[in-house]
């Protein structure tokens, strides 16, 4: 069994990281803390503001494939194990979750993640165009400040008139047969 | 990675395109709180896969023989659409309805979905698959010495050659069935050759076609890869010297392929050798073209048949004959295929001697027919060695049968039933409830052609591989594992494959395989084998069948184009597809000239009772000029009583009324006598001919071969005022109101304007785009309650005009594709209260589906009806017309929405891929190239007579076509402004009929 062991750019070599005096430094949370925290609990408690705050991992390393498809990619089990497999955490409740981890890859059975951001059946969002027109950072415009969020919920109305206003602004196309076929 | 197989790193845990799952299950237009969806990541990421991004597989078509090239598009594990192969020298790209239809099979509901064993009750109980094998393995032994036989359909393949070696190692023999297996045709080749093979045919440089009942565009052979060779030999283009080439079909009926004839030849059933003869005798007599070294043998062959001499029983003038001889060998290339109906007789086998005669006469053998690429057809089993073997089974010579890929209990229903029944134990390998499988003891389900390795050898020079493109559906088993088990060998049937395929590479053997794989395929040119006229032909009576007198009428069952020998009628996309010809969908029918109906006092639509010696089926009458008075027609395919929810007992089964003894060449008798009985009964038929949708003459238009010859560029023959005088000033002033609104926002700037060129020269009305349509854009089947009340959903339709002579008979008919015209002014989008029908900036005719409230008045204010209505929601669970019961839904396009009650719907010209194609494009810093957008009806268009693209692009394909002096609009006059151009059929000569 092969696993793929190449750490995230910015892990390995430090690309695109900031001073480590100004980087976001994420917060041990408590029990009580978790449990006032918005949008729901995911069956394991991944803190994106540790990977993408803290760690600075690019979103696109886990989510490969948005800026080539329409659909953005939810990282593989192989993905989580690939750094999970050596770093085993620091405090006791993230050493629980990453056990989480290591579990579900032992087990061949990953978690199944509660969907936080959904658009109906009949609207068409191409992920990669929205980040070639508005480059690889513009995550947040839509997702929020992912980077800050302990755990991750809904920012944005995710609404037709929340999309239009943006296009508007951009001053691209209105056409209502772009969203929806 | 611990899985290296490439189908396991395909693995598919679950949905992990939730939202493409998610638009497929639900589209509900429901504001508010949606339910809680889960996103199940993959384990491993598979290598070759992206989530919402489409990966293409080469496999095999194995709907029939043929073996067309496919390619299958995945989305996250789910086979979502069938294409045909470019690289494949078969179908070169295109596909036909029964392949599109393959998905139906492979996600079929029906299917049997794990090992069933009948029990001690009669009952099919579930059997795990270990016991399962065990019990075979025992029953193996039991057998030895007492007769094993495994019957197959046609298998020149790597399985086969299992089968072969497993049944030699037990003491059994295969044996291979096919109910069209065209014995006739090859017993024709051997009287005239000596060879019983089925040579390939080249009708792409055929200058004349006359087919003697050979049905190449539906059922003949291999159906794609003749209807593109005709077409381009066919069509009417401008730009080659000799513009087109004639068709000539000789039959009692005009079937898909006779009615693109250029003319049509009614000869009496049963003398079309006689015909052909006479066209030989012409030639060789009058020397018309350059005869083969042995024509001395054929003039004194020929003596007897001078035209004089049998114009009479044949039923046509003499002077025809001489003029189609003339036509015929003057051309320098004409190509006479015979088969089908004119075959279906007792003396089908001398029918096509006299056609092959016909063919060495003027040269087209070894150049346009050619021996050496033989067709795997060819060595099938003839329809005498089925009944050896059910005399065997009968007289309980056989204790163990294997049925593998093929359901004779419904071809040679009884005889077959009543032999199968003396079989001690019966084991099939068939995925679907057929009525064979029905009878067996044991059923270890295979899996599907697109769940599996295989390969095939269609003809010679061509072997196709297949692969598994999906994760199997259900808990089926690979037959070629399940042999290799019970032979007590190592290994699955993959390996042995690839075994099989190192022998003959093993040098880099891992990349050529990969190549291989990666072009569906091994493609060569085998060479060709000169043959020459038996020395025994002299010896052959051609003499037509004596003309039967009594009360008992001539019935003729032919196979139907659409769901063939009955195998397409468990997919509901064949069932709703109409019939070329007849344009009926969902049951059966009989032909019945009108002179014939009016003496018997028959409507369409009554039902009479068809009595043969053999058995007795009534069929509802289908009124119509397109057969001969004295004969009925009945399609096979319909009056299951098995294989599913969509075919069983639906209408009649008309190999009810046929015998099931072999004739003197081996083959069947398609043609019997019959008495004809009206019952009284009487059913409205599903039909799309003349229905509210049809517009009727005035939307075809035809132009005979010379004055299409004449035509320069920029001629307008087809003039329509599209503006009356009177009309101007407000066509004007409406103009300039458009022109305003146009340089708005969205609709400023350059834009394309998508358009469609259809050459009607090119269209058989085969059916393949309708299919087509259906797969790329979820359309639900609404099944024959609702189809007969007109609310079927085809966003492409084929409508089908007769072209007739002065006596109103039809020499042939225009079919014209019908599909929303994405009109420039459309008369649908100022009705909607909406806005749900709006003009895109690109030209389209938009809908929006979630902003449709059901008003229908954009269907009502539309001329070319192609908008169609929601009245049930189709996709519901369980709902009373349910389209896509699980797991076919698995098969929905996740790029397009599901449509509920209550919408309007229509085609948009594959509006996801232009957008698909617009975002690779920007992702590329490229624009949009022509040819980079491909409909999915142009895509698979046999005839390739569809070209998509932009019409603001001078330099675009559809805007050269839509310039042609042949290409006009649909109901121009309405103003309309419509971007699909129709190219005018051109008929290579106005005939008078005969017959």
């Amino acid at each position: 069994m092969v696993f793929i062991l190449a750490l995230p750019p910015v892990v390995a070599n430090g690309q695109q990281a900031q001073p480590a005096s100004s980087r976001y430094k994420a917060p041990v949370l408590s029990a009580s803390d978790t449990s006032r925290l918005k949008g729901p609990r995911q069956p394991i408690f991944f803190r994106h503001d540790i990977h993408a705050g803290q760690d600075q991992i690019p979103c696109m390393y886990c989510h490969y494939s948005a800026s080539v498809s329409s659909e953005p990619g939810i990282p593989s089990l192989q993905t989580c194990i690939g750094c999970h497999q050596l770093i085993g955490g620091g405090p006791p409740s993230h050493q629980a979750e990453i056990k989480k981890v290591r579990d579900a890859w032992r087990e061949r059975k990953p978690p199944e993640w509660i969907r936080i951001h959904a658009l109906p059946g009949f609207v068409r969002f191409p992920h990669m165009r929205h980040i070639k027109a508005l480059g690889t950072q513009a995550c947040a415009t839509c997702h929020g400040d992912v980077q800050q969020m302990a755990q991750v919920s809904q920012v944005s109305t995710l609404r037709m008139g929340w999309c239009v206003r943006c296009h508007i602004k951009n001053n691209v196309t209105r056409d209502c047969s772009v969203c929806h076929y | 990675m611990s899985d290296s197989l490439p189908v396991d790193r395909r693995r598919f845990l679950k949905v992990l395109g939730v939202a493409g799952a998610g638009a497929a299950a639900a589209s509900a237009c429901g504001i508010g709180p949606e339910p809680t969806e889960r996103l199940i990541p993959y384990l491993i990421q598979p290598e070759d896969q992206i989530p919402g991004t489409a990966t293409y597989y080469a496999t095999t078509c194995r709907e029939c023989a043929a073996g067309c090239g496919v390619r299958v598009r995945v989305r996250e594990g789910r086979a979502v659409k069938l294409e045909g192969n470019p690289d494949s020298p078969i179908n070169r790209g295109r596909l036909c309805a029964r392949g599109q239809a393959a998905l139906q099979g492979l996600y079929n509901p029906d299917r049997v979905a794990h090992p069933m064993v009948r029990n001690a009750r009669g009952v099919f109980e579930d059997i795990d698959w270990d016991g399962a094998i065990q019990r075979v393995a025992a029953k193996v032994r039991e057998a030895q010495g007492k007769g094993i036989v495994f019957l197959s359909g046609t298998e020149q393949s790597s399985f086969g050659d299992l089968v072969d070696e497993w049944m030699k190692q037990v003491g059994g023999r295969r044996m291979s069935y096919e109910p069209f297996a065209f014995e006739a045709l090859r017993a024709g080749n051997r009287m005239a050759f000596g060879t019983a093979s089925v040579p390939a045919y080249d009708f792409g440089n055929a200058k004349y076609i006359l087919s003697f009942g050979a049905d190449f565009l539906d059922t003949w052979l291999s159906p794609v890869e003749f209807q593109n060779g005709f077409s381009r030999a066919h069509a009417f283009d401008a730009g080659r010297p000799a513009s087109m080439s004639k068709f000539v079909y000789v039959g009692p009926r005009l079937s898909l392929t006779g009615m693109n004839a250029d003319e049509w030849i009614a000869a009496r059933p049963g003398t079309e050798g006689l015909l052909a003869l006479a066209l030989a005798q012409v030639i060789v007599a009058r020397h018309l073209a350059r005869l083969p070294a042995d024509a001395s043998r054929l003039s004194s062959l020929l003596a007897g048949y001078a035209p004089r001499a049998v114009a009479a029983t044949i039923g046509i003038d003499e002077d025809v004959i001489v003029r189609l001889a003339r036509e015929f060998a003057i051309s320098g290339g004409g190509l006479a295929v015979a088969g089908g109906m004119a075959t279906q007789g007792p003396n089908g086998a001398e029918i096509a001697a006299a056609v092959n005669i016909l063919n060495y006469a003027a040269g087209a053998v070894g150049t346009l027919v050619k021996f050496g690429a033989d067709l795997a057809i060819g060595s099938t089993h003839t329809f005498g060695d089925l009944t050896a073997l059910m005399a065997d089974m009968a007289a309980g010579k056989v204790a163990l049968l294997f049925v593998h890929g093929t359901n004779p209990a419904y071809s040679v229903p009884g005889a077959f039933q009543q032999a199968l029944g003396k079989v001690g134990y019966k084991v099939s390998f068939s995925s679907y409830m057929d009525e064979t499988t029905a009878a067996c003891d044991l059923i270890l389900p295979d899996h599907h052609s697109l769940e599996q390795w295989g390969d095939s050898r269609p003809r010679a020079g061509v072997t196709a591989l297949q692969q598994p493109v999906v994760q199997p559906v259900f808990d089926t088993r690979p037959t070629g594992d399940v042999i290799l088990k019970l032979s007590g060998k190592t290994g699955t049937f993959e390996d042995y494959l690839q075994g099989k395929w190192r022998a003959k590479h093993a040098t880099n053997f891992d990349q050529y395989w990969m190549d291989s794989l990666a072009k569906g395929g091994i493609y060569t040119e085998a060479p060709t084998r000169a043959v020459r006229l038996a020395p025994s032909l002299s010896r052959i009576s051609f003499a037509a069948p004596a003309a039967s007198g009594g009360q008992d009428q001539d019935v003729i069952v032919f196979p139907h184009p659409i769901l063939h020998d009955g195998r397409g009628a468990n997919k509901p996309w064949l069932q709703e597809l109409p019939d070329p010809v007849s344009k009926i969908a969902w049951h059966s029918w009989v032909e019945v000239h009108p002179d014939t109906a009016a003496k018997w006092g028959l409507a369409t639509g009554d039902f009479i009772l068809l009595k043969s010696s053999f058995g007795a089926q009534k069929f509802p009458a289908w009124i119509t000029r397109s057969v001969r008075p004295d004969v009925l027609a009945v399609p096979t395919g319909q009056g299951h009583t098995a294989y599913g929810r969509y075919a069983k007992d639906r209408s009649a089964n008309a190999f009810e009324l046929l015998g099931a003894q072999a004739n003197d060449y081996g083959g069947r008798n398609f043609g019997v006598r019959a008495s004809a009985t009206k019952t009284g009964e009487h059913r409205k038929i599903v039909t799309t001919e003349g229905g509210p949708r049809e517009l009727g003459l005035g939307t075809t238009e035809v132009l005979p071969l010379a004055r299409a010859k004449a035509l320069h560029p920029g001629d307008h023959p087809f003039h329509f005022e599209e503006t009356p005088e009177y009309a101007k000033e407000a066509v004007e002033w409406w103009g300039e109101r458009q022109h305003e609104k146009a340089s708005i926002g969205n609709y400023r700037g350059e834009h394309p304007r998508w358009g469609l060129a259809i050459d009607l020269s090119k269209c058989t009305g085969c059916g393949a785009c309708v299919t087509a349509c259906y797969a790329e854009n979820n359309i639900a089947t609404v099944g024959e309650e609702l189809m007969q009340r007109g609310r079927e959903l085809s966003w492409m339709r084929l409508e089908r005009y007769w072209r007739t002579d002065e006596h109103g008979n039809p020499q042939g008919a225009v079919n014209e594709p019908m599909l929303c015209q994405q009109c420039g002014n459309a008369p649908c989008e100022p009705v909607c209260p909406v806005y749900a029908a709006y003009h895109t900036p690109d030209g389209l005719n938009g809908q929006v589906y979630n902003r449709c409230v059901g008003t229908r008045y954009c269907s009502n204010n539309c001329p070319y009806k192609v908008r169609y209505f929601n009245w049930y929601n189709y996709a519901e669970r369980g709902g009373q017309y349910e389209a896509f019961p699980e797991p076919l839904s698995m098969l929905l396009n996740p790029d397009v929405t599901v449509r509920e009650k209550g919408v309007m719907e229509k085609c948009t010209f594959c509006v996801q891929r232009i957008r698909g194609a617009q975002n690779q494009a920007r992702l590329e810093n490229r624009n949009v190239r022509d040819g980079d957008i491909v409909t999915a009806c142009a895509q698979t268009c046999p005839s390739e007579a569809i070209v998509f693209g932009d019409l603001n692009d001078r330099n675009s394909r559809v805007s050269e076509l839509a310039g042609n002096p042949r290409g006009y609009h649909v109901l121009a006059g309405l103003n309309t402004k419509p971007a699909i151009t129709y190219l005018a059929r051109v008929v290579a000569q106005e005939t008078p009929s005969h017959g």
